[in-house]
């Protein structure tokens, strides 16, 4: 298996991933793409455009490949050298830059894996960089033990909504008491920040779907199950607006946007005080 | 040659339109690596997105500085977008346009009035 990884001049990160395949004896090919990798990556990139992640910043860099499979970004770069696809769903492109990783999901990918998941980010702190986890709650004896190992510098819970909700937001199996015993450890960890987002959930399958948003009343519950698990009315909790243009399910792209998110503010606020809403531009 | 204010140029060559972006705006982008070409036969309005112009750092939508019909485009920037860059108005032009009205090309902006957008903002 030979590797080709693109990388640009003063990455830090793309640094970080050379060392990693150096380490461990993997052989690869640098392409830096602003010198002589330029003309190699522009092939590629018109070859595999629609495969490859763009952030606000362009191209997410270090872009690995194998010939077969493309990674991005320094987590899930150094996850699928670890170890292929089983780590698929861990990691994904972040979207933070100097010194801190985001785009790692301890909520996502296989259980199974989840030593081997460890040991990416047991690698990643090693090297300096700063990790923001992001987690839907799922999974909490991960989230445990990366509260544990102090692996994480900053944790973003996204509680979906009730947790009698969950299955039917994530469209997989929740254990409800798993996302309840994440609440209390997200709130240990350095900084942290809950969140939700207002966005429409399908109510019920059928031919006519019932679909309508979370209501003002499902944030007051998720506010409350908050201050139930923390003990704390003063966590930060941040509602964010739904953009259709991001969501998965076409059923849901062409749903009306909502003409205001402060009813679920005042909502929440009535049980965590420091509630604030997504400022958008 | 003439300018619209999205940083694109049009040319009339024998009745159509050659149509580019200017060096400003290849400036802009840095080394372009992709550009996105519409189908000949498309038509467009004048202001529309006819196409994006990528580079590893950004992604600019390319305006139509006139309506009409896309005659041509420049295959050669598909094989070598760094045409652009380096012959944003020669070599690097992108599409050749059969315009629905000629006076939307003499509206467009000169040369000195192009180069006073650019020294304004």
């Amino acid at each position: 298996m030979s590797y080709v990884l693109f990388t640009a001049t003063g990455c830090t990160r793309c640094k970080i991933v050379k060392n990693f395949m150096t380490d461990h004896g993997i052989a690869f090919e640098e392409k830096n793409m602003k010198a002589e990798g330029k003309d190699d990556f522009k092939k590629f990139y018109s070859a595999n455009r629609c495969f490859i992640t763009r952030g606000q910043d362009g191209v997410e860099f270090p872009v690995l490949t194998d010939g077969e499979e493309i990674r991005q970004g320094i987590g899930a770069s150094i996850a699928y050298l670890s170890a292929g696809k089983r780590l698929d769903g861990f990691f994904c492109v972040g979207t933070l830059h100097k010194e801190w990783v985001d785009g790692i999901h301890p909520c996502s990918g296989n259980l199974e894996h989840a030593d081997e998941f460890l040991q990416v980010m047991r690698y990643l702190k090693k090297s300096s960089m700063k990790l923001q986890v992001e987690t839907s709650g799922r999974n909490s004896h991960v989230l445990k033990q990366i509260l544990e190992e102090g692996l994480a510098d900053k944790v973003v819970m996204n509680v979906v909504g009730p947790t009698a909700l969950y299955s039917k937001i994530l469209r997989k199996p929740v254990v409800e008491s798993d996302i309840l015993k994440s609440i209390p450890l997200v709130a240990q960890f350095p900084s942290y920040q809950f969140q939700t987002t207002v966005a429409p959930i399908i109510r019920q399958e059928g031919d006519v779907p019932e679909i309508s948003y979370l209501t003002p009343a499902e944030i007051g519950e998720i506010a409350k199950l908050i201050e139930e698990g923390t003990g704390n009315k003063k966590n930060p909790y941040l509602i964010r607006l739904f953009k259709s243009s991001e969501s998965k399910d076409e059923r849901l792209k062409s749903i009306e946007p909502l003409s205001s998110l402060f009813p679920y503010r005042t909502a929440a606020r009535a049980y965590q005080v420091l509630t604030e809403l997504e400022k958008v531009i | 040659m003439r300018y619209c204010k999205e940083h694109t140029w049009a040319k009339v060559e024998e009745g159509l339109v050659r149509v580019g972006i200017t060096d400003f705006a290849q400036g802009q982008l840095g080394d372009i690596i992709f550009i996105e070409l519409p189908q000949v036969g498309e038509v467009f309005n004048q202001g529309e997105v006819f196409g994006q112009a990528e580079s590893a750092k950004s992604v600019s939508s390319l305006y139509m500085p006139i309506s009409g019909e896309i005659k041509y485009v420049n295959d050669n920037v598909e094989d070598s977008p760094d045409l652009v860059n380096t012959n944003p108005y020669d070599e690097g032009w992108i599409i050749i346009v059969k315009p629905r009205n000629f006076s939307e090309v003499s509206a467009l902006l000169s040369e000195e009035g192009y180069t006073s957008l650019l020294e304004k903002s």
